[in-house]
């Protein structure tokens, strides 16, 4: 049943360039969004269940004989895949109307299928070498989706991520390879059992580090971050809400977080750095974000700055701190996935993204405006949105922990997000309406019903806060309390 | 034989940083392309080492054979971008791929 | 263990000799050459079907797809490589080798890795029956590459 989240993207995306060929019309919209909804569903109702009596392991079967496919389901997974799917189908609604004028939509719907297809297999994985191979199976799609439009800045913003993120491989594996060689082996339990009766602390620390290098690129954190302003502006909307609110978190967070939480164990050392470097990444990229005239750059420049909220929360270590961090993650994830296609809706009524160019745009695109508000709000921790409570968590996890100077620093970042993102709303949605502008429309439907969708998320996030930590968020920090307990203990096999 | 691993790893750990110089310091884009070869085959050499210093080669090999998989998909794409790159510019120099600003 | 560390030798040379080289089909005989003897490596490893894997799609495949791509983007004039990175790059390596060999030998050497277990079963059982998973991945990520490329060298429509 949970191999249906890898398999059936899989399955889609293989018909989906003849059955593309037979209707170009609506076919692979429906097929697709069909997928993304069937998921969301599989992930909030039998996946609940499934996990109700702890972590688990499932083993796929075929004809009778057991195949050697195992996939492990716990509170932190089933999280990842909830917010997956929910996302996606946002952004595949919204990608109905979208991606229109780039042509060759069944073969855009295969290549987002894919990529959601290679997160899912991240998360599910059992050992080290899966989630590198599903980490590139995701990042191939997002190449070729950065480079959609076939225009000069695309090519060379998908260019050069594509050189980093090799360049993150190389990593990844060189730890794996190390850890193998010390352990012998590469499934989360045995490595976990390996490493605790080595105890070979500097080749863990220099994997750790290997870790932090490779995984912080794909995480977009600072100093790894020179890709991402390039990439994700470049990218077609949808696809910027993809990769800014779910692939840097997946293929970042998730693994650097399982294997640093669930395997390694963490240590005050690797907490340590884990909170500067988040630190460090809320800072800087807020400063960028300032002075950028393109809409979608300083999205993209927040989306590091939140990121690295979300890893100062996780690397805290304690309940407090990884519950503020996660619910960050989803807050961050449905938020600006709901920036970002908004931008992309104005992109298409005014053909730029210059913040100076554009003014007043609120009284033509009524539902663009408000939607865009809330989920400005809502990362500049304004409550009773989301974002606001995601903050507190952490920063009430920070004075706990006695780290009084990162918690200044975190609402003192907090205050600047307000300000920049109060700019965007100012420049562009408010203010007196552009001569050149009296002609613009709305959003055509879907795109204006993914982004309605988005905001009363956000909406209900923040109104519902401590019924979704009870259900969604407790089971998840719960899985990384536990730490290698959980890979020693339930998944031991 | 653990003595061993650590040559293996030292060569393999060359090829990578041989292959980080060139993603650095070349300015064709087809030099880049090989850089990135380079460090596949870095790594190919690392996972296949570790597995025989360990006498566990089937495990290596299926690794090994996976990553090149993982690794002409790769090139495959690499390559798509570079033709597609050449008929914008007309030029394979990775200087004029300076319009945005990272 | 000596043929291991000339093939080894000679791997990093024919690398070197692929980046540092003008032409770029020297480049690519250079790269093919070292993939040559990475797989002469691998068969002296007691891993023939690594060795068959990297010599007929590094040394094969890839090597076609690199001289296709040299074909269709043929240039007036070369790149002109900057100067500085080409005499750096002796030092560079030589200082790297040097770190290299000592971090590695000792971080490594002292590690106490734990007892090798027996291998069983035949190169097939171990692909197909324990790593079934990976298959699955490489399932999809061939998938992926096949749809990025067909994107990537779609028709445009004559008004995009």
């Amino acid at each position: 049943m949970i191999f249906l989240f890898i398999g059936l993207p899989l399955v889609v995306a293989a018909l989906l360039p003849l059955l593309g060929k037979l209707s170009k019309r609506f076919l692979p919209d429906l097929l697709a969004n069909a997928v993304f909804l069937v998921l969301f569903v599989l992930a909030v109702t039998s996946g609940r269940q499934m996990i109700s009596q702890g972590p688990v392991l499932k083993q796929l079967d075929w004809l009778g004989e057991a195949l050697s496919i195992q996939v492990a389901v716990d509170g932190f997974s089933l999280f990842m895949l909830m917010a997956i799917a929910l996302l996606t189908l946002a952004v595949g609604l919204f990608s109905i109307n979208y991606m229109e004028h780039y042509g060759a939509k069944a073969n855009y719907y295969a290549l987002l299928l894919m990529m959601m297809a290679g997160m899912n297999g991240l998360v599910l994985v059992t050992d080290l070498f899966g989630v590198y191979l599903f980490l590139e199976v995701a990042a191939i799609a997002s190449y070729a989706l950065v480079a959609y439009g076939l225009e000069h800045d695309e090519l060379e913003a998908s260019f050069k991520y594509l050189l980093l993120s090799v360049i993150a491989s190389a990593a990844i594996l060189l730890a794996i390879t190390v850890i193998f060689g010390m352990t012998g082996s590469l499934g989360f339990a045995a490595v976990a059992e390996g490493l605790r009766a080595l105890e070979a602390k500097a080749v863990v620390g220099f994997c750790s580090a290997l870790f932090i290098m490779g995984f912080g690129l794909k995480a977009a954190l600072v100093p790894f971050h020179a890709w991402l302003p390039d990439a994700h502006p470049s990218a077609p909307a949808p696809i910027s809400a993809i990769l800014s609110g779910l692939l840097i978190k997946v293929s970042g967070v998730y693994a650097m977080t399982r294997i640093f939480f669930n395997v390694f164990g963490l240590t005050p050392a690797l907490s340590q750095i884990l909170m500067y470097l988040g630190a460090v990444s809320i800072v800087v990229a807020a400063l960028l974000a300032l002075g950028q005239k393109d809409m979608k750059r300083m999205l993209a420049y927040s989306s590091i700055s939140q990121v690295g909220y979300v890893v100062l929360g996780i690397g805290i270590g304690t309940p407090l701190g990884i519950a503020g961090g996660l619910f960050h993650l989803l807050n961050h994830a449905l938020a600006k996935g709901l920036l970002f296609l908004n931008s992309g809706s104005v992109q298409q009524a005014t053909g730029t993204r210059n913040l100076d160019e554009m003014g007043g745009l609120a009284k033509r695109m009524p539902l663009t405006a408000g939607t865009n508000l809330v989920g400005a709000l809502s990362i500049a921790g304004v409550p009773p949105l989301g974002g606001f409570w995601s903050k507190l968590l952490i920063i009430m996890a920070l004075v706990q922990a006695k780290e009084g100077a990162l918690a200044v620093v975190a609402v003192l970042a907090s205050v600047l997000t307000l300000w920049y993102y109060l700019l965007i709303q100012r420049k562009a949605f408010f203010g007196k309406l552009d001569e050149k502008w009296k002609a613009v429309k709305e959003a055509p439907f879907w795109m204006s019903a993914a982004t309605v969708l988005l905001a009363l998320l956000v909406i209900g996030l923040g109104l519902f806060f401590s019924a979704v930590i009870k259900t969604w968020i407790q089971p998840a920090s719960d899985v990384l309390d536990q730490g290698i307990h959980l890979a020693l203990g339930s998944w031991g096999f | 034989m653990n003595s061993a691993w650590f040559v293996y790893m030292a060569f393999a750990a060359g090829l990578l940083a041989v292959g980080v110089y060139c993603l650095l310091t070349m300015k064709n884009v087809i030099k880049l392309f090989i850089g990135i070869e380079v460090i596949s085959k870095g790594i190919s050499l690392g996972l296949l080492a570790t597995g025989f210093v360990k006498k566990n080669t089937l495990l290596a090999q299926s690794l090994v054979i996976t990553f090149i998989v993982v690794e002409v998909c790769l090139v495959a794409t690499a390559l798509a971008l570079i033709i597609n790159i050449y008929r914008h510019t007309k030029s394979l120099d990775v200087r004029k791929l300076t319009k945005l600003k990272g | 263990m000596i043929w291991h560390i000339l093939l080894l030798s000679g791997l990093v040379i024919f690398s070197i000799l692929a980046i540092l080289s003008k032409d770029l089909i020297k480049s690519a005989i250079s790269l093919a050459v070292a993939s040559l003897l990475l797989g002469i490596l691998f068969f002296q490893m007691q891993a023939p079907y690594a060795g068959v894997f990297e010599i007929s799609v590094v040394a094969g495949l890839i090597t076609v797809l690199f001289m296709l791509t040299i074909a269709l983007t043929k240039t007036e004039g070369d790149v002109r490589e900057s100067r500085s990175a080409r005499i750096i790059f002796p030092l560079f390596f030589v200082a790297f080798i040097l770190i290299d060999f000592f971090v590695m030998k000792g971080l490594l050497q002292k590690v106490p890795a734990l007892p090798d277990a027996a291998e069983l079963g035949a190169f097939g059982d171990v692909l197909w029956k324990q790593r079934t998973f990976d298959l699955v991945g490489q399932l999809a990520v061939i998938l992926a590459g096949v749809f990025a490329v067909l994107a990537l060298f779609r028709k445009r429509d004559k008004d995009e």
